[in-house]
């Protein structure tokens, strides 16, 4: 009897919630699955923890840039560029940029888009103790002056190919009349509720859980076609695919194009996949230093001939197909798929292992106890490769290094620590192997980083001045550096820092009742106000 | 007796605070000395310059001493401000505030469960013993328990919220639910999101509960006092219901102590698999970014409850056994 009536209650229950928790999405409404909360989608306020993939993402729907990063994603060429807020722009002198809004531009409260805004957020941008990580990428600019209301002038310090890109992509301009000072914070009222210029503005927003979109009438490029965007938050990447194959989504944000998550989107028949260059590159760092005295060279990995021999043993393609299938490729140099001095380069050597135990035993290093491990001098090849916990694509790929180096004698220790100690490892340059990730900006320019003698970033103490050299004269070359480039990414090859692995696709599952879809690689959702949800 | 209880809470309260103090500098110093640091997490995955490490030491006040900065901490905690978050920007006790609806709801349906179901079934096997009943919810009860929350979760996700469509597979709401719906629309929809992972931590816990009030409740049976109570000729019910069963809470009521807090920061990766928006995915998150005044907020209240879980479980015992009110 109670069982009954607790399975009468059950059933009712289920019925109702299933009613009310329908998610059948009316036409005009978008909800797409992110990983994290976006709780600052501000231009200038996105720094330190801030800086965020989520804020960035959300403040490209509420903030419109000067201009676009046009198809071939072409930092050094200001003509590939396509307008946005600025309807044009000319380059005055090789330190003298002009750009003039367009007049339709308004803001999300009806008030045009003036050259003040412009002066406005770029006093702030440059301002190191407001934004310090905005200020360091537009060091190189001097002043930016409103010439009238739709004209600003941006004068340089210095002549480089990429001054456009810098003016337009970092910072999206602010609404000066709704805002204090440049140097002020930003009001919080504000940051939850901004006006922009874009094609959206924040209807709702449950904490933790979702933001709601509401599409603007007067966006500049006319009303957009999804009149609903919903960012629905789930941090684990299996919750996000959960939401999208049980139709509850529509899109999620990047999944690593890993074999295994390609194959169950592609079961699911509401959804395809979309593939896109992404900016992460995943490499085998070498101390260049030894672990403990910092001014000695690693006794090992010093050699460079002991480094190409490893790059020799591993079989890079094999681990890319094995780890992504098609969804990713061997980097030439430290590059991800979404630099486009890519193109150019010649595809990644292969595998010889004949040649890397060749090179090693001219190196002096042989199996001189038998243990199938080589050694000099009585110091075995062994190598500890240390990684992120966190990380299931390099815990893959690290087993596969390991088995692959020890068929070439090379013992490797696989280290996996919690996210934080590594990193602080790895600052400190406390590692053998260091199997890092970066996610690169869609400009070369930052390869200075991680690669040049005093890179901010070269943990390991790599240091070529010829490198240096050549990433200098590939940043100031006014037709772009092309092949300076090239032969900056030869020589790092050539010194072998590091096993650059791979530079994955990342694969964006989409529901089929979305048309038009347009996705970008470095900022997916920007063209959203141009699809179709049916 | 009143007095003397209030008096025996008053120095509850006052260990309590100094428990809580001591909590807290051991916390505040030990995050300091661990490995890692909040600026970590941003330079293990884009290029970070010095300077602009610098700049942000100097922004989140890490660059000050930690003496400092602990004097800054409790000059803020007293006034109720536990600072700012440095992963999400936002005032802690803002954040923690969002958090505890969720987390209270999901803790409190398992915790529920757990002290009506469980009891009930723990008691209905000690009653039972020996029985194919009594072996039977042994063996489910234990296989619930020694299957991993995670794994669970991820299954009943992938069953009943992807492949069946039952039920929602992740969320705390519908967020295409008008935000104007009625009540009971409303209620319809939170259940609906609030089953899976609460069926997946019932199931996970239940055995605990099971076992030890089965195993309370034999050890009851066999007193002397059960005998006499049934050669006096009481009815079995009043027998089992009023004799042993009160006196075979008293552990239960130990397990509830502990229970508290871990439901509240305990649910990390059931929280994860359904996206449910509590407290233990922010703590966790908090320990991986290394986020001090978030991983204090978080810290501190799940050592207040375990605090308050040790004073609720010996108020409970000095409700229900008259040595403990007397010697209070």
């Amino acid at each position: 009897m109670i069982a009954r009536r607790v399975a009468s209650v059950c059933a009712a229950v289920c019925a109702l919630a299933g009613q009310a928790s329908s998610q059948a999405r009316p036409p005009g409404t978008v909800v797409i699955v992110t990983g994290q909360f976006a709780s600052s989608p501000v231009p200038t306020t996105m720094e330190g923890a801030q800086s965020t993939t989520a804020n960035q993402e959300l403040s490209d729907q509420l903030f419109l840039r000067l201009a676009n990063l046009g198809p071939d994603r072409r930092t050094a060429d200001e003509r590939s560029f396509q307008p946005a807020l600025a309807r044009r722009w000319e380059r005055i002198d090789s330190l003298t940029i002009a750009v003039e809004l367009d007049p339709r531009a308004r803001w999300q409260d009806g008030r045009p888009v003036v050259a003040n805004d412009v002066a406005y957020t770029f006093a702030r941008a440059r301002d190191p103790k407001i934004a310090p990580k905005l200020a360091n990428l537009l060091r190189h600019l001097a002043d930016v002056s409103p010439d009238g209301d739709r004209r600003v002038v941006f004068r340089f310090s210095r002549a480089y190919p990429e001054q456009f890109y810098d003016i337009v992509f970092h910072a999206s301009p602010l609404p000066s009349h709704l805002l204090g000072p440049p140097s002020a914070e930003i009001p919080r009222d504000f940051i939850q509720n901004p006006v922009g210029s874009g094609p959206y503005r924040i209807a709702r927003a449950v904490p933790g859980q979702f933001i709601e979109l509401a599409a603007n009438p007067n966006f500049l490029f006319g009303p957009p076609k999804v009149s609903r965007v919903l960012f629905r938050v789930a941090g684990d990447p299996e919750a996000r695919m959960n939401l999208l194959l049980s139709d509850e989504a529509d899109a999620i944000e990047n999944v690593p194009g890993l074999v295994e998550n390609v194959r169950r989107f592609s079961e699911a028949a509401h959804v395809r996949a979309i593939a896109l260059p992404s900016s992460t590159m995943g490499y085998l760092l070498f101390n260049q230093r030894d672990r403990v005295d910092r001014s000695r060279p690693h006794p090992i990995l010093g050699d460079p001939g002991v480094r190409r021999a490893i790059r020799l043993a591993l079989d890079r393609q094999g681990i890319v197909r094995a780890t992504f299938d098609r969804f990713a490729a061997v980097p030439y140099g430290p590059v991800s798929q979404l630099l486009w001095i890519r193109e150019q380069s010649p595809a990644a050597e292969g595998q010889n292992l004949r040649e890397a135990r060749r090179l090693l035993a001219s190196l002096g290093w042989s199996d001189s106890d038998g243990d199938g491990v080589l050694d000099k001098n009585g110091m075995p090849l062994a190598l500890a490769l240390s990684y992120p916990l966190t990380s299931e694509v390099r815990r893959k790929i690290a087993l596969l290094v390991q088995e692959q180096l020890r068929a070439a004698g090379i013992r490797i220790e696989l280290i996996r620590l919690e996210g934080a100690v590594w990193n602080e490892r790895r600052t400190r340059g406390d590692f053998d192997i260091d199997f890092s990730s970066v996610l690169q900006d869609p400009t070369p320019s930052g390869l200075t980083q991680g690669w040049s003698c005093d890179g901010g970033t070269n943990v390991a103490k790599y240091c070529n001045p010829k490198v240096d050299s050549l990433l200098e004269r590939a940043i100031s070359d006014p037709r772009g550096g092309g092949a300076t480039w090239q032969a900056a990414l030869r020589q790092i090859e050539e010194d072998a820092p590091a096993v650059f692995l791979y530079a994955p696709l990342n694969v964006y599952p989409v529901s089929r009742r979305l048309h038009d879809v347009r996705l970008r690689p470095e900022s997916p959702w920007i063209q959203l106000w141009s699809w179709r949800a049916g | 007796m009143a007095r003397g209880l209030s008096g025996w809470l008053a120095a509850r309260a006052v260990q309590a605070m100094a428990t809580l103090a001591v909590v807290l500098i051991l916390l505040f110093v030990l995050m300091r000395i661990a490995p890692g640091d909040p600026l970590g997490r941003l330079a293990s995955d884009r290029p970070i310059t010095p300077a602009e490490t610098a700049a942000l030491r100097a922004r989140y006040g890490l660059d000050r001493p930690i003496a400092a900065q602990f004097a800054s901490y409790v000059q803020g905690a007293v006034r109720g401000d536990f600072g700012t978050s440095i992963e999400y920007g936002r005032p802690v006790g803002a954040l923690i505030a969002e958090r505890l609806p969720a987390t209270f709801l999901l803790g409190g349906v398992v915790l529920l469960v757990n002290f009506t179901v469980g009891i009930w079934l723990g008691a209905l096997q000690a009653t039972n013993r020996g029985t194919l009943l009594d072996r039977l919810l042994t063996a489910v009860s234990l296989a619930g328990h020694a299957v991993p929350s995670f794994w669970l979760g991820l299954v009943l996700a992938w069953l009943v919220g992807v492949r069946w469509r039952l039920l929602p597979a992740a969320g705390m709401q519908n967020p295409l639910l008008d935000p104007d719906a009625g009540l009971a629309a409303r209620t319809a929809d939170l259940l609906a999101h609030l089953a899976l992972p609460a069926l997946t931590l019932c199931v996970v816990s239940l055995a605990g509960t099971m076992r030890y009030q089965r195993r309370a409740m034999i050890e009851v049976l066999r007193f002397p006092y059960i005998a006499t109570a049934r050669a006096k000729g009481v009815p079995e019910s009043q027998v089992l219901h009023r004799h042993a069963w009160r006196n075979a809470l008293f552990p239960v009521l130990t397990l509830f102590g502990l229970w508290l807090p871990i439901l509240v920061t305990g649910a990390v990766f059931v929280e994860s698999v359904f996206a449910w928006p509590g407290l233990g995915l922010l703590a966790a998150d908090a320990v991986g970014a290394r986020d001090y005044p978030l991983l204090m907020g978080t810290a501190a209240l799940a050592a207040g409850l375990v605090i308050l879980g040790g004073i609720v479980t010996d108020l409970a015992y000095a409700m229900l056994d008259p040595r403990v009110r007397a010697a209070a």
